[in-house]
């Protein structure tokens, strides 16, 4: 029950956000919020049983695609980031610390701490050295992206 | 009786029609790439959610099969979007706009 619940919401949050992100008419709330949406894809991969396609979802398109988008919407000089710098910076900095607050909980659940099995192979031995700091692994990914996106967003910006 | 596996994927079902009907009535081309992300977003969902009540073992039809794909989904999806960026961004050079319309016009 308590999993359906957690499905549920995770699907609604998933397409307000989306549709947030396709009919807004500014560009860098897009942005934001399809950010917001690959991180609670992400998020849901990793708590419904697999991390590593989770952590290359959040890695991926919250990451390095997000980053991607915001050069070239500041090229391009179609949105000049219409919000502003500082509301961008919040915004983005707020998901970050969604995803950290996530890896929290899951740290504190003892999600990070058991293997799927024992490996008995040397080099399984190193998957599973891995996958016991995973949520550690996410932390430290997320703050990099969140940093280089707010990088990225103050080079171009004009407050600056 | 709702289980997960429906419920993801009927959201990922819902994220690929948005993104196609975005895709066809949007005015900026960055859009389009934005949501041809939804669509990806979507596939990814739905093809996660597809193997998420069968047993973790090696074989087709399993999870780790279709956990496999979604893998494979994200990086090429990831790629197509790089390349469609930097179409957007040479488009924009050429013709000083993203709107497909003024382009059309601006071909002729």
């Amino acid at each position: 029950m308590a999993s359906d619940i957690l499905s549920i919401t995770l699907s609604i949050a998933i397409i307000a956000t989306v549709l947030i992100a396709l009919f807004s008419k500014r560009v860098s709330v897009s942005l934001i919020s399809l950010f917001y949406a690959s991180t609670l894809l992400g998020i849901a991969f990793t708590l419904y049983g697999n991390a590593l396609v989770g952590l290359m979802q959040i890695v991926t398109f919250s990451g390095a695609v997000s980053v991607l988008f915001l050069t070239v919407i500041l090229m391009t000089g179609e949105s000049k980031l219409d919000i502003g710098a500082t509301r961008f910076t919040i915004a983005i900095a707020a998901g970050a610390l969604l995803i950290v607050l996530f890896a929290l909980v899951e740290i504190s659940m003892g999600f990070g701490g058991t293997p799927p099995s024992s490996y008995p192979d040397m080099s399984l031995q190193t998957f599973s050295f891995l996958w016991e700091f995973r949520p550690w692994d996410l932390l430290i990914l997320v703050t990099v992206f969140a940093s280089a996106m707010v990088t990225v967003a103050n080079l171009f910006s004009k407050e600056t | 009786m709702v289980t997960d596996q429906t419920v993801f994927l009927f959201t990922g079902m819902a994220l690929v029609f948005l993104g196609i009907a975005s895709i066809s009535y949007s005015k900026n081309l960055v859009k389009t790439v934005m949501s041809f992300q939804v669509v990806v977003l979507g596939a990814n969902l739905a093809l996660f959610a597809s193997g998420l009540d069968t047993p973790l073992s090696s074989g087709l039809g399993t999870r780790l099969t279709t956990d496999t794909f979604v893998f494979l989904s994200i990086l090429v999806g990831a790629a197509v979007e790089a390349v469609g960026l930097a179409i957007v961004v040479n488009v924009y050079r050429k013709y000083g706009t993203l709107n497909p319309s003024e382009i059309r016009k601006l071909k002729h």
